[in-house]
């Protein structure tokens, strides 16, 4: 299959005049052969940019371009792109072989070879053996699986994805996400990924794009999502996040990739260091801290910030403290192994690394 | 807890489940109870009015009737073979079929289309347009035929307008015969055709079409491949609807077919009211209930072959 890139265009939905628009200019490549997952939350956009894509609906404004040829009026059945929706839509009246028979059927493929393909994508999802039920005999993983082959069968060259996974309890969903991630990686098809689930989104995709209100608030890597979240949104959503303002004084260094250390001065708590873009110097900013990444020692220490622990909370692996540092509650997170459960009430001071605190690019919003 | 302590709770433990099934089967024959007197008005009510009168009219049938209107009481089969022997109404009773299937067929092909985009329908007067499409309802079945003779008739609007337009020179016969009758309750029925394929479109998820465009299907492949297949239970249920409707009514064949149209429900009426044959009047009615039957179990035998009731 020869992979295809997608480039959405200044894409524009909205639904009624005067009404907000459910997706807003927005922007984005989709390199060959990449997985890309729609994250956001409920009401974002994200299905409403899936079906542009997919020719389900027309846009208010924008273009949809497949490999530099743009497909904004082509109709859908034209498109040639494979769908799973979220409740997979299988034809309740086919049983699954007819399912999957369905797309070659529309594209005339010859009897035999139908057979020949229809047995390899059931084979690929592990249903060989189911080929003759109907979807209604089937559990919702296998309901899920002939979805996907039914989709993958026709060597699309894109694949659309509308949350395949949210209707799956959470132990086959781990599964299906590892299968679906090394079918689309045999298949090479280009894919668009729709999730409100970050884990799923880290663990899946090669881009991301984090839609809020209609817009993408960013689109990288995993790791660039994770680590160097642009805006108190992204960074809030992805994982969880320690968050608070902060006056970056000056510059004290370089950090490891590049990045400029800055001292900065938390509001009636401390000074500590974080790294940033340049140019941010005495600027009011949001400062990123993963609960993780705080060092944690009780009793007051010096060259820290100092406080109270309000909260302990033991899961076995973990042990999560609640510190009280003026108007912020810090969330930490300690291996057990490393030491004893202190009580609340208890005072403990935390620090990090300069590299483990990430000052945002965005302006702090008013609130 | 020692391993006394143990024994003795699992002892202890062997008495309440006991009297818990007591008191579960006290709880579920009270449950019992309550269903019977709740359904009881009901159950009266059904048996006054239909069981009742059912068993009557079938009792009816065994008798003697003549055409002076006397009731001879007795148990004799002569009404039945009266109607068996006499190709009369072996002719009533085809008539009285094909009438009932063209009907349903007609309604639910102009229903059809209708039921569909109103289904479909995502527009802020939705429930006007539904409203609209069932309004006829509102006017009594009598007073729409009347509506149609002034149409249909010899010297009606569709005749006038076509004479004078010098289309035609002698009237169309579009009423008093089995044209009219079916024009009329075609249009009587249609309402009853849209709300019962509207129930019957369940299964008719629009994701299920645009999988069907996704995978490549045109408008009208994905129409005959995905909308029609399961579209079927519902227009098939509200084709038997029609049907048993179309058969068992009265008014529209006696005031459309002006007489010249022969079904079993005008023959009954004639037979009970005119003749004062109630035996043979009865007689008649347990063929049309047969003709029902018969046309249940052929609607269901069709839906079991087309594998839909799945
Ligand atoms: N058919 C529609 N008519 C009007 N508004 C709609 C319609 N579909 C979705 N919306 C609105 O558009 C926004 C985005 O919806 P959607 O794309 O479904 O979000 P997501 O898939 O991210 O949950 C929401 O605010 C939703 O209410
Ligand atoms: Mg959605």
């Amino acid at each position: 299959m020869t992979a295809v890139k997608l480039t959405l265009d200044r894409l524009t939905k909205q639904y009624r005049a005067g009404l907000a628009p459910a997706v807003d200019r927005l922007d984005m490549e989709v390199e060959e052969g990449h997985l890309v997952a729609l994250l956001g939350p409920s009401g974002c956009g994200k299905t409403t940019t899936l079906r542009m894509v997919a020719g389900l609906m027309d846009p208010t404004a924008g273009r949809i371009v497949v490999d530099g040829r743009d497909i904004t009026a082509t109709p859908v059945h034209e498109r040639g792109m494979g769908m799973v929706f979220q409740s997979y839509a299988l034809f309740p009246h086919m049983d699954v072989a007819a399912n999957v028979a369905f797309g070659l059927q529309m594209r005339r493929v010859a009897k035999s070879k139908q057979t020949e393909l229809v047995r390899n994508a059931l084979d690929m999802v592990k249903l060989g053996h189911l080929a003759s039920r109907h979807p209604k005999e089937l559990s919702g993983g296998q309901q899920q699986r002939v979805a996907l082959a039914r989709a993958l069968v026709v060597e699309p060259t894109l694949l659309l994805l509308d949350e395949p996974l949210s209707n799956l309890d959470a132990k086959l969903r781990e599964t299906m996400r590892t299968e679906i991630r090394s079918i689309q990686r045999r298949t090479g098809a280009t894919t668009l990924f729709v999730t409100h689930d970050q884990d799923e989104a880290l663990d899946m995709a090669d881009r991301i794009a984090v839609m809020n209100g209609g817009l993408i608030e960013q689109f990288g890597t995993p790791a660039d999502i994770y680590e160097r979240p642009r805006t108190r949104f992204v960074a809030d959503f992805i994982g969880r996040a320690n968050l608070f303002e902060a006056s970056v004084a000056a510059a004290s260094g370089t950090g490891s990739k590049g990045e400029t250390v800055y001292r900065i001065d938390v509001p009636g708590i401390g000074t500590s260091e974080a790294i940033g873009e340049a140019g941010l110097e005495g600027s009011q900013r949001t400062v990123l801290v993963r609960p993780h990444r705080v060092q944690v020692e009780l009793g007051a220490q010096p060259g820290g910030l100092t406080g109270t622990i309000e909260n302990v909370s033991y899961t076995g692996d973990a042990l999560g403290y609640s510190i009280r540092l003026g108007d912020v509650l810090l969330q930490v997170e300690r291996h057990t192994a490393d030491g004893t459960i202190p009580a609340r009430g208890e005072q403990a001071t935390v620090r990090w690394a300069a590299e483990d605190a990430y000052v945002l690019p965005e302006e702090v919003r008013a609130p | 807890m020692t391993a006394t302590q143990a024994i003795r709770t699992v002892a202890q433990g062997e008495h309440p489940p006991l009297q818990r099934s007591a008191e579960e089967r006290r709880s579920r024959t009270r449950q019992r109870r309550t269903f019977w007197l709740l359904a009881a008005p009901a159950i009266l009510g059904l048996f006054g009015s239909f069981v009742a009168p059912l068993l009557y009219m079938v009792r009816m049938a065994f008798n003697r009737g003549s055409s002076d209107g006397v009731i001879e009481e007795t148990f004799t089969l002569d009404t039945f073979a009266r109607a068996v022997e006499d190709p009369y109404y072996w002719k009533v009773t085809l008539d009285t079929f094909l009438m009932g299937l063209t009907v349903a067929v007609l309604c639910v092909i102009v229903a059809y289309p209708i039921a569909l985009f109103l289904m479909r329908s995502q527009s802020r007067f939705k429930s006007v347009l539904i409203a609209l499409a069932i309004a006829p309802l509102l006017t009594s079945a009598v007073v729409r035929t009347y509506g149609w003779m002034v149409i249909l008739g010899g010297g009606g609007l569709i005749n006038g307008t076509l004479i004078d337009l010098g289309l035609i020179t002698i009237p169309l016969q579009l009423a008093n015969n089995f044209t009219g009758v079916i024009i009329g309750l075609t249009e009587i029925f249609m309402p009853y055709a849209i709300l019962a394929m509207m129930s019957g479109f369940g299964k008719l998820d629009p994701r299920l079409e645009e999988a069907a465009g996704s995978l490549g299907a045109n408008r009208i492949r994905t129409f005959l491949k995905v909308t029609l297949p399961l579209s079927l239970p519902g227009a098939l249920a509200a084709g038997l609807l029609v049907f048993v409707l179309a058969i068992s009514t009265f008014v529209t064949p006696r005031l459309l077919g002006g007489g010249a149209v022969r079904v079993l429900a005008t023959e009954i009426y004639d037979q009970a009211t005119g003749l004062i044959n109630w035996p043979f009047a009865a007689a008649l009615s347990i063929l049309l209930l047969l003709l029902f039957g018969a046309m249940i179990a052929g609607y269901q035998a069709l839906v079991r072959k087309l594998g839909i009731d799945r």
